[in-house]
């Protein structure tokens, strides 16, 4: 009786876990799904031509707009006892593989016919995804180039010659620029060489929707519903901008002014400039022999005493600090300016004299 | 006179898109977003933008926003004008400069540029940095270029140079070296450098080497930032000099399953003798094979800097039906209080010890090109216990775009 259960036990156990490991498979992507690609494949073994069913594609100029996917009266050329009198396309092929064809048409210069001619009807070997049953029917941007030798339009950003309007197409690119990894980092350093190109497909207010002086709201703050959009100020920023702020020091003033912060929280009513107590912790300032961080705090990062004390607010650190003040020298070691001592601002605050 | 000049833009915008927007070139959005705060009144702004192509050798961008009127603005407002075989173009407007290695900068000015087919770049910019509101300083400027050079077919290598003036008094001097190669399909790299030219010194460098290995996209990186060198150098405090901070890292992209991404990023940074390791861990899966549903999962920990702290977030979006999305996004920070100092300790309890955030949201297609999103968002922040905020977002689109 105990083996008979222990069996039973090993019999349902050895279920579960094929059903768990199946739907892991599926879960991630390994098990093909339930929806499959169109059997191109399927036909080009009994011998069947790709023109037989997309009639007309070798006549077809970009002009007439149309791709020839077949509808059911072609199918039913061969297919002569369909299962049902609904189209063929409800349950065969997959809409978004045509939506994305469509949508081909609309932003492409393309012409079948010129191609079709030149490769004697051989449709797969630009159609590489067909011999695989694969869903992307539509070629990759790396094997037209395989042909076609776009290199001087590429460094003249001069994309127009096959995309119709590169911006409405909404595509990512997958064999160059390549946004992956911890892009919202790397963008900058990719920019930097190359912001010509990036402006090949994204428009003015893209950069300047977080770069822009006159942001009403940062991008992923607009698209609320969209939490895997990536930004700097993600989620619950508001609350961890202080800490992100000392994390990395001078990363705000690569974008915000010195000021923002305190025009911020002056508008929001957190500011400690119009409180009575000083946001700096016991041991800030100190006579000589006291306690005295500010000093080393300033040096490691200037741009956060510059987000309160900057503007009027400076004189607070000249009353201390300047030529002979009781303050000392303010310069960390081995610094140098070329500004004039006496002239310029803001120099002359200390060393003006007055 | 600025509010003026601001009604006549928007009037401009308003004017000119309705009767250009049945011509398929041309593409109109407007956003409206409203939040509401519970300290504050509702306020909200609405954005509009058109692109004009109905000529090959010009197109005009425009972004406007209202507020509750004190707050209205222009944040693009760019003519672009282009040689058919984009020998050169000129942009007339309110945009953003981001020449090389030099600071970015948003600015009402020109920007020209001449390209040769010998990979020879030549750019000139000049304008008044913008202020909100159109507050202009009597002697605000700026202006610079960069000249690039292709070398071979994937190699990049440029020299730039900004002068900023506040007031007339010099803000900012910098030249900047810019260099970009991608010699195989599996590594490229990318750096650059700014030197600054008032108070010399190396103000920002950067660079990034990636390879592509099947699955895994290895990165290495290494940055240097002199804060105070990214001040005005009319700033006070651009004179005391700075303790500049250092970090290199590694992050590495590892599609582990067709549906399944992990990416580790782990830094260490230093200053002034002080060392801390930062390090992310996420994690994406995707509902689909498109991506239109997914899940993440942020795992952070800021161990560098004065103030170290601990963090997870876990972001889902999930398309209900073809018009319907939900999404749900959840954030706990955890920051250190082990301070040396009790007095700070005390401080940074005060605070809180756990800062929870959570958004949740619908959107709505009724029909194409318009969208209705809704979202409430709930925290607990370091000022206060608890508060509440409704979004809203109403989008349409005209003229072909999405």
């Amino acid at each position: 009786m105990k083996r008979l259960l222990r069996s039973w036990f090993v019999l349902v156990g050895a279920l579960a876990l094929a059903l768990v490991l199946g739907n892991c498979a599926r879960v991630l992507g390994i098990k093909p799904p339930d929806v499959k690609p169109f059997p191109h494949t399927a036909h080009l073994d009994k011998g069947i031509n790709c023109r037989e069913c997309h009639g007309g594609i070798a006549n077809s100029s970009n002009a007439d707009g149309t791709m020839h996917i077949p509808g059911t009266d072609t199918c039913v050329r061969c297919h002569k006892k369909p299962h049902d009198t609904h189209d063929c396309s409800n349950c065969h092929g997959l809409g978004y593989v045509r939506e994305a064809v469509q949508a081909d048409v609309a932003n492409l210069k393309f012409d079948h016919r010129s191609h079709v001619q030149r490769e004697h009807g051989q449709c797969v070997r630009c159609h590489r995804g067909i011999l695989d049953n694969s869903d992307h029917v539509r070629p990759t941007m790396a094997v037209c180039l395989s042909c076609h030798e776009h290199q001087d339009d590429f460094a003249m950003r001069t994309c127009d010659r096959c995309h119709k309007n590169i911006r409405d197409e909404h595509v990512m690119p997958s064999s160059h620029v390549v946004h992956e990894g911890d892009w919202l980092r790397e963008h900058g350093d990719r920019a930097a060489s190359e912001r010509d190109l990036c402006s090949t497909c994204h428009a003015e207010r893209f950069c300047a929707g977080c770069h822009g002086v006159t942001v009403p709201a940062l991008p992923e703050k607009q698209a609320f519903d969209d939490p895997l959009r990536i930004g700097v100020h993600r989620a619950g920023f508001m609350s961890r901008h202080p800490l992100e702020a000392k994390t990395q020091p001078g990363m705000c003033t690569t974008c915000h002014t010195p000021d923002s912060c305190e025009n911020c929280h002056t508008k929001n009513s957190v500011s400690p400039v119009s409180g009575a107590k000083s946001p700096h912790p016991p041991g800030w300032l100190g006579l000589r022999g006291e306690p005295n961080d500010h000093g080393r705090a300033a040096w490691q990062d200037p741009t956060e005493c510059a987000s309160c004390h900057s503007g009027a607010g400076e004189k607070l650190c000249v009353g201390c600090h300047k030529v002979g003040g009781m303050g000392g020298n303010p310069h960390k070691p081995g610094w140098t300016s070329n500004k004039r001592p006496m002239f310029d601002q803001p120099c002359r605050q200390c060393h003006g004299g007055g | 006179m600025r509010r003026w000049l601001l009604a006549l833009l928007i009037a401009a915008a308003l004017e000119i898109a309705p009767a250009r927007a049945h011509a398929e070139p041309f593409q109109l959005r407007a956003d409206a977003f409203v939040y509401s705060q519970g300290s504050g009144a509702p306020t909200g702004y609405v954005a509009l933008s058109g692109e004009d192509k109905l000529t090959p050798w010009a197109d005009t961008e425009a972004v406007l926003w209202a507020g509750n009127g004190a707050t209205a603005d222009a944040l693009v407002f760019l003519v672009r004008l282009h040689h058919p075989k984009n020998w050169g173009e000129l942009r007339i407007g309110r945009q953003i400069i981001s020449a090389g290695a030099v600071r970015p900068i948003h600015i009402d000015g020109a920007d020209g540029r001449v390209r040769l087919p010998t990979g020879t770049s030549v750019e000139v910019f000049g304008g008044v940095p913008v202020q909100p509101q159109f507050q202009y300083g009597a002697w605000d400027w700026v202006a610079g270029g960069r000249a690039a050079q292709a070398l071979g077919r994937s190699t990049t290598i440029g020299v730039s140079y900004l002068q900023q003036r506040d007031d007339g008094a010099l803000a900012y001097e910098e030249v900047g070296m810019d260099f970009a190669s991608a010699p195989t399909r599996w590594f490229d790299v990318a750096s650059h450098a700014a030197y600054d030219l008032i108070d010399p010194g190396l103000s920002e460098a950067r660079v990034s080497l990636a390879g592509r290995f099947g699955p895994l996209r290895p990165e290495v990186f290494a940055l240097h930032r002199s804060p105070s060198r990214l001040l005005p150098a009319t700033s006070l405090f651009s004179a005391l000099g700075d303790m500049a901070s250092d970090s290199a890292g590694l992050t590495l992209l590892w599609k582990m399953f067709p549906r399944l991404d992990v990416l580790p990023i782990l830094a260490a940074r230093t200053q002034d003798g002080d060392a801390g390791i930062d390090a992310t861990l996420r994690t994406t899966l995707r509902f689909d094979d498109r991506g239109r549903g997914a899940i993440t999962v942020d795992l952070r920990r800021q161990g560098s800097g004065l103030d170290p702290w601990s963090g997870v977030r876990l972001a889902v979006r999930l398309p209900i039906t073809q018009r319907w999305q939900a999404s749900t996004e959840l954030e706990l920070v955890v920051p250190d209080d082990n301070d040396p100092n009790p007095a700070v300790r005390a401080l940074q309890r005060a605070r809180g010890t756990v800062w929870p955030w959570a958004l949740t949201s619908v959107s709505w297609s009724p029909v194409q090109h318009w969208q209705v999103a809704g979202a409430v968002e709930a925290a607990s922040t370091p000022t206060s216990n608890f508060e509440v905020n409704a979004l809203m977002r109403l989008s349409a689109t005209w003229g072909g775009g999405t």
